[in-house]
């Protein structure tokens, strides 16, 4: 049940033995300490924590933001980078979604959507539109192709941002807490409809965010970690089955797995604050 | 006997369309347009009229009858259940942005008579009307949102495309704007600010005789000399010599800002882009940006023999800097996601330059570019009132010299006047290039 349906084969990531030291003015901070975990391909795994833990700095490292200071990070056999190598090449197989949304203003949705393929020119631009096209059609997003992202609704925009980067047939997308700035009601609309994506089409998902019942509610599996430096605390298993919907929210085995995991979760917020309280 | 009846359905059906919120206040050749494409159905009380999750085919108007509605949980509309009668507007949802699926169930609850209109071909007709069909669609917005208490994450409704938005002739989106911008208080509180300027200025010189203004030129004979065929003092609208000045001020302008803009633009680009080249470079500029024009003098006219060329060198410095300055601030202005989501989806440098920081830059570009021109007309007439002959800065300062004050101020309010239309010309440039940005600006004004 842990194990994701096998028709994934690609987007298997191991992150081994990582740690970061940031050194900010001379003092040196520890924001990674020796993390391993496995992501298998099609997995989606949502990593917990509190605000400014270091579960970003992880994810800048997978996506070639940020160099490590040692260990390795491996996807589907290919080391991205490594104590020898420290930086790795960001690159159309694992794209990042960003906190805040990174649709370019200045494009259309349309032609934002088509940008990954038209640039590596693995698409005619025609054929690249006529894809989009289909793809936003798919994601229920017909009718927006013309506007320009500041003209739809948040919403629209996260999924539109998600059409752009499934253009590239990613093996693994990379989501940094992108509903974090959504109201609740359009939250729960995201989930659903990133789901939905998800089923159609099976990509690693490696999601960040600091909401446990959004944790559970859309992963096979959680890690959560703990506060600087940030390696995983506990990883839980998530044993409802997929596909799920907002039903699951109400049954008595996703109570039982918040509570399960609500102590660890609060523990951290703790440490995290009371560090907080230090330096300030 | 088959036509006679149809003329009166016509009549019926445009009679309530003009009772709905979104064609009410629509012309009679539309409402007519659209009574042609629609038709009229019955369906008996408690007869289902459609589920929710069917597609979205038909915008239906209630002629008689009631037909109430029974939303999904998940839209969020603040009253899930909305009886309407004659007049209502109901099964819109095909028309609003992403949405193919009805958003809830309309069963009617009495015998009830309905208009059913194609929204495919609703919004074709809407959109072969480009500026009625619009409105008629923002009438649309403003009713789903008021009417339906619907969250504005849903009602937006869908952007006309083809004629409407991206090939309406800019004559007429011109007019349409001037004719809100008419209908708006704006140009009358403009018109009352001029007005209270003009009048303080006819009052302190010609009727107070205020001692600070005794030697002032008045107004009355300002506009005079400005208006007559034979001048005093030898420049009015009629004489050539007044365009001749205007024609070599502008030229000038025209020279120092086009130089201005393509040297400065890529040199602020190259500032903000390349930290070797901004460690190089930015320290000097910051030493010779802040040194007035005035000071620049006597250098430049020992540097170019021809006083011509050291006037619009004087010009363009000025803009240079302003340009390149905001060119950088514009680069270092991008947010960082856009260069990292442009190297994920496989971008070169070279592309990421081109499609992510020119085009993130170019508000702050023209932002700069507003100012370059502001500062090149100050400049020049600083540079023209020492050395050149024709100019308007030239003007102004013979005219102190040879006592001909009416002349000074027609210099003067010719100069705002030029100075003002090339800055507009600027501002339509940028506007036209960047349109993302005026609609967002537009969204954010509503």
């Amino acid at each position: 049940m842990r194990r994701p349906p096998a028709a994934s084969t690609r987007g298997h990531i191991l992150i081994e033995d990582v740690v970061k030291v940031y050194n900010p003015m001379g003092a040196a901070m520890l924001a990674v300490d020796h993390c391993t975990l496995e992501i298998e391909p099609g997995e989606i795994c949502m990593i917990v924590g509190p605000s400014g833990c270091g579960k970003t700095t992880l994810l800048n490292a997978i996506a070639g933001f940020h160099e490590i200071t040692s260990g390795r990070i491996v996807m589907d056999g290919e080391v991205l980078c490594s104590t020898e190598r420290p930086k790795a090449r960001p690159g159309p197989d694992r794209i990042v979604v960003f906190q805040n949304g990174a649709l370019f203003p200045w494009k259309t949705n349309l032609e934002n959507v088509v940008f990954g393929p038209v640039m590596q020119g693995k698409l005619a631009r025609n054929e690249a539109i006529d894809k989009g096209r289909a793809m936003l059609a798919d994601a229920g997003l017909s009718g927006v192709e013309h506007n320009y992202p500041g003209e739809v609704s948040s919403g629209m925009r996260r999924r539109v941002e998600i059409v752009r980067a499934l253009m590239n047939d990613p093996k693994a997308l990379l989501l940094d807490e992108p509903y974090r700035a959504l109201d609740s009601l359009t939250k729960s609309v995201m989930h659903e409809a990133l789901l939905e994506i998800y089923y159609k089409n099976k990509v690693t998902i490696f999601f960040i965010t600091h909401d446990l019942e959004e944790a559970i509610f859309l992963g096979h599996r959680v890690a959560i970690m703990t506060t600087r430096p940030c390696k995983p605390k506990k990883v839980l298993n998530v044993d409802i089955p997929h596909p799920r919907d907002y039903g699951v929210l109400t049954s008595k085995r996703f109570r039982e797995l918040i509570e399960e995991t609500n102590e660890a979760v609060h523990e951290e917020a703790l440490k995290a604050f009371q560090a907080g309280e230090k330096e300030g | 006997m088959e036509a006679a009846p149809k003329v009166g359905a016509a009549d019926d059906a445009i009679a309530v369309l003009r009772e709905t919120t979104p064609f009410g206040d629509a012309s009679e050749a539309l409402l007519a347009r659209i009574a042609a494409i629609s038709r009229v159905v019955r369906y008996g009380a408690g007869a289902r009229i459609y589920s929710a999750d069917d597609t979205a085919d038909d915008v239906f108007i209630v002629v008689s009858g009631c037909a109430e509605h029974v939303f999904k949980p998940e839209v969020g509309a603040r009253e899930a259940l909305k009886r309407m009668g004659r007049g209502g507007v109901f099964g819109w949802a095909g028309l609003l942005l992403g949405q193919t699926r009805r958003l809830a169930t309309v069963t009617a609850s009495e015998p009830t008579e309905a208009l059913r209109i194609d929204t495919e071909a609703l919004v074709r007709l809407l959109e072969s009307e480009p500026l009625e069909g619009g409105h008629v669609m923002e009438r649309f917005a403003t009713m789903i949102q008021r009417e339906f208490a619907m969250p504005a994450l849903l009602a937006q409704v869908r952007r006309l495309s083809g004629p409407l938005t991206e090939e309406m002739s800019s004559l007429s989106l011109t007019m349409y704007r001037l004719s809100l911008w008419l209908r708006s208080p704006r140009p009358y509180l403009m018109l009352i600010g001029f007005a209270l300027f003009l009048s303080f200025w006819y009052l302190a010189v010609e009727v107070w005789k205020l001692p600070r203004f005794r030697e002032m030129p008045g107004i009355t004979g300002v506009v005079k000399e400005w208006f007559a065929p034979s001048p005093t003092y030898g420049l009015s609208l009629y004489t050539g010599e007044y365009y001749q000045h205007i024609a070599m001020s502008v030229w000038r302008v025209t020279q120092a800002f086009f130089l201005a803009t393509v040297l400065g633009v890529p040199v602020g680009l190259l500032l903000g882009w390349s930290r070797k080249f901004k460690e190089y470079v930015f320290p000097l500029f910051e030493t010779l940006r802040p040194i007035p024009i005035l000071a620049w003098v006597p250098l430049a006219i020992v540097m170019f023999i021809a006083t011509e060329s050291a006037v619009v060198y004087l010009a363009f410095l000025a803009s240079f800097f302003a340009t390149a300055l905001n060119t950088m601030l514009g680069v270092e202005s991008i947010d960082e996601s856009y260069v990292r989501a442009a190297n994920c989806l496989g971008a070169s440098r070279w592309q990421v330059f081109r499609h992510v920081i020119i085009p993130g830059a170019l508000p702050f570009i023209f932002t700069g570019l507003q100012i370059s021109i502001g500062v090149s007309w100050f400049s020049l007439v600083a540079a023209e009132m020492v050395s050149g002959q024709y100019g308007l800065g030239y003007v102004i300062w013979t005219s102190y010299v040879m006592v001909r004050y009416p002349t000074i101020v027609i210099g003067m309010v010719t100069l705002g006047l030029v100075g003002y239309t090339t800055s507009a010309m600027v501002r339509i440039v940028g506007d036209y290039l960047m349109e993302w940005r005026v609609r967002e600006l537009a969204l954010a004004e509503r």
